[in-house]
Parts: C-alpha cells; structure tokens; sequence
C-alpha cells in the first residue's frame, strides 16, 4: 500500500543528501588574473602620447647606383648613299593630245576549208604501252559538283575512287608483307554551285525520310459469306468490285488476254533471259559507276533533255561499243539531244575500265541495258 | 457461263505468259540515272605541228590561244603537256588512243601549221578520245600571219561547237568605255577588243565623256551617248572607219541607253522631256520617231528579245526600280521583277530563255539572270559594284562591269558563267567598264 511514500521518501533522502555532501553548494574562490604593470614617469608619458611626423622627404629620389659600364660610342649608323632626289616629273600645263582614234582595220578574214582528208586509221597498239591506272593530272582548283561531298584529298594521293592510305615496305619485314600502294583519295567535291552570290545551303530543311517499303498487293477482299451465313447479310458493307455491264468485261479480259499473248510470244521469239534477277546493290552498283563519270553541263541546252541509250555488254562486263544507240529523248532540240547522248555515251565508256562489276551468273539480266539519263535535278543545283 | 469462259482463259493466259514475265524483267536492264557530276571535260591539245620551216613560234603559239579559250570557258581542262605518253609529230598520223586515255583525256585536239608566201594554213581534228572517233571533219583557215590569233580563236570555237554543241564566243569583240585617272577627273574613250581583251583599239577620243556603247547584231555599228554637245545624245559610229554622227529627231532635252534592234535599222532609247523619261523607238534610215512608253515614271535602259517582238526595259512606276516587259511595238507592260532590291539593266539572252540583270539589294550590287517571266531568278555576283551585264554570243557567258571602292577604286571587266562559275576578270590595259558584246565574227 505504501509502496509509493518508500520510494519517493527514498528518492528525496539521497537527493538531499547529494546536495549536502556531493559539492553543489561549495563556494571555491576563483582564479585571480594577475598582469604586469610598470611604472613610468610623466615625462615618458608625455613623450608617447606625442603625434608621429612624416619623415621628411628629399625633393628628387635618390638615383640607383647604376652597374658599371664600359662607354663605347655608338656605333654611326651606315647611311647608305641616296641618289640626288630627282624632281618629280612635272606634268605639262597641256596635255598631250591623245593619238586620234585609227580606223579599226578589220582582222583578214581566213578562208575556210571545210573538208580534210581522212586520216589513215591507227594501228593497233600493244597492250603493254598503256597503264592499267590512269595517271590523273592534278586537277584544276575549279570545284566539281558530284552528288556526295569530298573533301580535299591530300596532295600526294592520287584520284581514285577508293581511299587508300600509303603502304610502304618497311626495313625490317613483318611476317606479313603489304604490297606497296599509292596514297589515292576521290576528288575533292562539293554538292551544290555556289556563287559568289550566295551562301551555301547549311542544312537541309527537312530531314530526308527513309524510303517506304513498297506496299504488298492488295489482297482480295476475303470472302465473307459461307455457306452457313445468309446471302443477303450485310451486302452493303461487302460490295463486291462488280463491273456494272458484263460485256464490257468480256472486251476487257479479251484485250487483255490478247496483250499477256503478245508479251509472251514477243518475250520467246526474243530468247528472253532467265535466272535469277540483279538485286537491288548490283544495280545500285552500276548506276553509281556511270554516274560518277556523267558530266553535266548545267548552263547548256543539253541540261534540259533527257536520253535514253541502249547498249550492249559482253561477259566480262565490257560494253560494246558499236551497239550504242539513242533509244529515246525528251526535251530539247536536235543539237541538245545529240549533245546530251554523246555526253551520257562518253559517261557509259569512259567508267567502264576493265568492264563493270556484274555478276557473270546473271548475264542474261543485263546483256542489254537501256539507260536514262535525267539531268532535271542536276539542273536546279 | 461466259465469266467461266473468260476465267478458264485468264488462267491459260497466266500460266502462258508466266515465262514472258521473267523475261521482261530480265529483258533490258533499264536504270535511270538522275545524278551526275559538274566538272570541266579533260582534254589535251599539244603543240600543233609546224610544217613549214618559219611556222615552229605560230604552231605554239596557236596551240596556246586555243587551250586559253577553251580552259577560260570553265567547261574544259587541259591535261598539262608533261603529262603526256604520245607526242602529236605528224598532222596526218594515226592517233594512238590509248596513250590519251591513259591520262584520261576526253579530247584531243591536233593541229598543224605551215606558213608560206606571206600566208599561214592551220589545220585542225578533234578526237573523241573514248570512242576511238573524229568529232566532226577536220578544217582548216588560211590568211595572213598578223591574224593568227583570229585563226586560233576560230578553231577554239569549232572545238567548242563540236564538243558542246552550241557555237562559241571566242572568235568575237566586245566594244567598251576605256577609263584612265582618277575617279574625279576620269577620262573615258571608247574602245574595242578581242573578247578575252587582246587587241585594244580606241574608236573615240578622250575630249568627252562617253557612256554605255552598244554593238549592232552586225557588229560594224556602235551606238553610245555622248557628252561632245554638253548634252547626253545617242551617237552612232561606224566601227571600219570610226566615223560617228548623232542620231536625229531627237527633241528632247537628253537622249541615253540607246541600243539597237535586231534588224539593225530601229534603235531604242530613252528620252527625257521636261522631268518625264520615256522609251522611244527610232528608225535610223529615216528619222522618224515613236513613243513607246507614256508613264510619268521614269523608263529606261531597253533592250529587245532576240527575235524583236518584245522589250525588257526598267521603270520606278512601282515606286522602285524594277523590270517590265512590253510588246515591242508599245503597250501595255508586265512587271517581272518582284525581289527585294531595285533591278536596272535588263539585258535578254541571245538564246531568247534569260534576262540579265544588275541588283542592288542590301548595300551590295550583283549581276544575275531570271527566266523571261521572272521566275528562277539566281544572282551570279556580290560586291561594292557591279553592273551592265553584257551577253556572249551565244548566251552562256555574261561580261560586267565591276568597281572597287574607294578613292583610287577602279572599274575592271569581269565574265561568269551563267551558272554562277568561272568569274574571272578580263585583263585590259587601263579600266574599262559598259561592255558590249559583239557578235560572233
């Protein structure tokens, strides 16, 4: 019951007798703090509580002693000996009449003769006079469009499609030796004229979008009627694609069974080619080659026609010269168009070197090739 | 019982044609080629062959003239002669093919000349080196030693028709203002020159001020203004015998920028009555004149299309300067000109499919070229002035004048391509500005 007075009465008791006996109410007298005094006379006093004064400064510093040195006269300066000034040549107070125009003698005019005798043809030549690479003089600072940018190659490599860096044979040969090669590096291009005029084109507006994927043909509506299902349900949401007059149908698959027969019988009677067709990479391959070598002449007639030219090939992926021909045009005049073909034939022969990379298994796809060459974009560069 | 029929025959169709489809992919290999490249032709033209004994310094110096013109085009490169594995010895010798296209040499140009009693013969051939053929038949020109380099410029052309198709410029003059002094008191004398600036020769004095000469179609006539009465007249001049006279009928106060038509007997100019400028039409034979414009605004600088039916001139009747076109009997103008900037003068193409234009715009002067509907407008040039564009003959190339700033600046002729290449400066001895280019001779 009384549980709670013993431990309070506890509790206080040692808390007094804490007090009383633990120190909490001793008084220790504190530290003193003793400094050191001196004792000084009035006069001292008087002294330090004097105003300091500048000290008194010389009118001009000091000069710095100055290091000892030698004194030489300087040496006179060479005077190079100057011609006696020649007056400047006083102009006449008249001038001097200016000759009187002469009559502007016509330059003689050179007799024409128009035709020259046929020259003897040339004899054949020995392979071996010819390198196989063109040795291509360095070009003239005149700046070459092409449809990719090339920067400057540097002077020592030669102009050659493919970049290849300089390998040399070392002294000490490795375990596998590297042929020697010349440095060469495509001509330096750029993809735009630009005149002096303008600025060139930074960025292109627009991002260019990949090219979409080349829709599959559409499937033929699946039938949705079965057997099970009626025959009138829904018909206005299924309308089949029925031509409205039968006979018109009849004409139609007529015609066009007639065209398939000709294609057919026209594609045996010319021994059509079989096997399987050039990928898309083979062909990009050929057309890049002739186009590297397609010059365009953008301010001339020519750049508004299109040519297209027919050629033939052998296996080796030689073209034959003689088979050249212009299969068709667009635009232009007669002067143009010839100008535009022997600029697409001079690109088709002058690429080729020792025949263009075609796959032999699939000569029969490109034996004959007709070609287009459409300068339109190149025109508005 | 008829879609049974067509069907069954469809399938027949089918399976027969199914070989002719895989031929006709397999066929012709079709590829269309939309990219190309824009770079000068490689060609090769060494020393022509000297078939006399005097002719050795003409042979190269020939040879020279043309690979000057032919490479000033832009359109060619010369393949330098160190580069070459065949040496032309004889005019009439095979060529050796192959030794050219090893240094990928397009053309070939062989050449001889032979000189005899007083008269030279060059000869010449163009071979297209790739196709192993003769581009066109070989020619040659005959006539006295001091018109060599006429003779060089005539079969620079012809390898530049057969090569291009289109006909040359190099064979051509181009008359001009020759100017000498300072800009305060710059003394003018008209002047006529071979088109790469050869052959100076002055038609006028220097006692009066002269401006803006223009060639006849011709070119045996300059029409040009004249100070000589204190007055801006239209003056004409004979170029053999460089007399001139002033073009009657003129009533008004001053008369400028005349220019002729292509038939050679009407000329076009301004006229300035009271404060209004307008365009007029003159016939030389007779004197008589007509008025062609009647705005209050000021007209000038005309010039006609090639085949004389229209007129491209300039006008402030918008407010600023800017190009119209009128038919060239008078009447009713379009504007053409619709750019920032002020336009002045319009020049048309010989080819009839551009106009020439100065612009200044943004404190900078700049030669340029439009379609005849101002559509396709694209400036060729830029700087402090530039101004009077002047045709070749053959509408490729443009000649201008351009002038540095300055108290010492000076006027220069300069040409560009009219696809904004090749801008080169044509040396003359003293500066010179108005060109006019004559015609191919």
């Amino acid at each position: 019951m009384h549980t709670g007075h013993y431990i309070s009465g506890s509790a206080h008791g040692i808390l007094i007798l804490w007090a009383l006996f633990g120190g909490m109410f001793r008084s220790d007298p504190p530290e003193l703090q003793v400094a050191d005094v001196s004792v000084i006379s009035e006069a001292q006093f008087a002294a330090m509580m004097q105003p300091q004064t500048a000290p008194e400064l010389g009118a001009e510093p000091a000069a710095l002693p100055q290091p000892d040195i030698e004194e030489q006269p300087p040496e006179p300066p060479v005077v190079e000996e100057q011609p006696a000034p020649v007056p400047e040549p006083v102009a006449p107070e008249v001038a001097e009449p200016e000759p009187a125009p002469q009559p502007v003698l016509p330059t003689p005019e050179p007799e024409v003769v128009e035709t020259l005798p046929q020259p003897p043809a040339p004899e054949p030549v020995p392979d071996v006079e010819a390198p196989e690479v063109a040795l291509r003089p360095i070009p003239r600072p005149a700046p070459r469009v092409a449809p990719e940018a090339v920067p400057e190659p540097a002077p020592e490599a030669e102009v050659a499609p493919e970049v290849q860096e300089t390998v040399e044979q070392s002294e000490t040969p490795d375990v596998t030796d590297a042929e020697e090669q010349q440095a060469t590096a495509p001509e330096a291009a750029t993809t735009e004229i630009v005149t002096e005029a303008e600025e060139p084109a930074r960025a292109p507006a627009a991002s260019v979008r990949p090219q979409s994927r080349p829709n599959r043909p559409t499937p033929p509506p699946a039938p949705t009627q079965t057997a099970d299902a009626p025959a009138t349900s829904e018909p206005e949401r299924q309308p089949a694609p029925q031509p409205t007059q039968e006979p018109e149908t009849t004409t139609d698959t007529a015609s066009a069974i007639a065209g398939a027969l000709e294609e057919a019988l026209a594609g045996a009677s010319t021994g059509a080619a079989s096997g399987p067709p050039l990928t898309q990479g083979e062909t990009d391959g050929f057309r890049i080659a002739v186009q590297d070598c397609w010059v365009v002449d953008v301010g001339s007639q020519a750049a508004n026609v299109t040519v297209t030219v027919g050629f033939d090939m052998d296996r080796s992926g030689r073209v034959v010269s003689s088979s050249l021909r212009l299969l068709g045009s667009e635009g232009g005049s007669g002067t143009a168009v010839e100008t535009a073909f022997q600029a697409a034939r001079r690109a088709i022969l002058r690429c080729q070197g020792d025949g263009y990379s075609l796959p032999p298994e699939k000569f029969d796809q490109w034996k004959t090739v007709e070609m287009t060459f459409n300068p339109e974009s190149m025109r508005i560069r | 019982m008829k879609q049974i029929v067509a069907s069954l025959l469809a399938v027949l169709v089918l399976a027969v044609s199914a070989p002719g489809m895989v031929s006709a992919q397999g066929g012709p290999l079709r590829i269309e080629i939309t990219e190309g490249v824009i770079e000068p032709l490689p060609y090769a033209v060494p020393d022509f062959v000297a078939e006399s004994a005097g002719a050795q310094q003409l042979a190269q110096q020939i040879a020279r003239v043309v690979a000057d013109d032919l490479t000033g085009t832009g359109l060619f490169r010369e393949v330098p002669r160190e580069a070459h594995i065949s040496q032309i010895s004889s005019f009439g010798s095979p060529v050796q093919f192959a030794d050219w296209k090893a240094i990928n040499a397009q053309a070939l140009i062989t050449g001889a000349v032979s000189s005899e009693g007083g008269r030279i013969v060059v000869k010449f051939r163009v071979w297209d080196v790739f196709a192993g053929t003769e581009l066109g038949q070989g020619m040659q020109f005959a006539g006295t030693p001091d018109g060599w380099r006429r003779m060089a410029h005539k079969v620079a052309d012809q390898v530049y028709s057969r090569i291009t198709g289109e006909s040359g410029y190099f064979d051509s003059r181009v008359v001009f203002v020759s100017e000498s002094g300072p800009k305060d008191q710059r003394a003018k004398r008209l002047a006529v020159m071979d088109y790469d600036g050869a052959n100076v020769q002055y038609l006028t004095g220097g006692n009066a001020l002269v401006l803006a000469p223009r060639f006849s179609e011709d070119g045996q006539r300059v029409l040009y203004t004249s100070y000589e009465t204190g007055m801006p007249r239209v003056h004409v001049l004979e170029v053999g015998t460089v007399q001139s006279r002033i073009l009657q009928g003129q009533d008004g106060v001053m008369s400028f920028a005349p220019r002729f038509a292509p038939n050679g007997s009407t000329v076009v100019y301004s006229l300035t009555q009271g404060s209004n400028t307008d365009i007029w039409a003159m016939d030389i034979a007779s004197g008589g004149t007509r008025q062609l414009t009647s705005a209050p605004s000021i007209e000038t600088a005309p010039s006609y299309s090639p085949d004389g039916s229209q007129i491209v001139f300039e006008s402030d009747r918008s407010g600023t300067q800017q190009l119209y076109v009128m038919p060239a009997t008078g009447g009713e103008a379009r504007r053409i000109s619709f750019g920032q900037g002020r336009y002045s003068t319009p020049v048309w193409s010989p080819r009839g499919d551009m106009i020439a234009f100065t612009k200044q715009n943004a404190g900078r002067f700049h030669i340029g070229v439009m379609r005849t509907d101002g559509s396709e407008e694209r400036l060729l040039t830029a700087s402090f002035l530039d101004e009077g564009p002047t045709w070749a003959p053959n509408g490729r190339v443009i000649m201008f004048a351009r002038e540095t700033q300055g108290a010492q600046g000076a006027s220069s002729l300069y040409t560009v391509d009219i696809s904004g290449r090749n801008l080169k400066r044509v040396r003359t001895p003293e500066g010179a500005s108005d060109p006019s280019w004559g015609p191919l001779q």
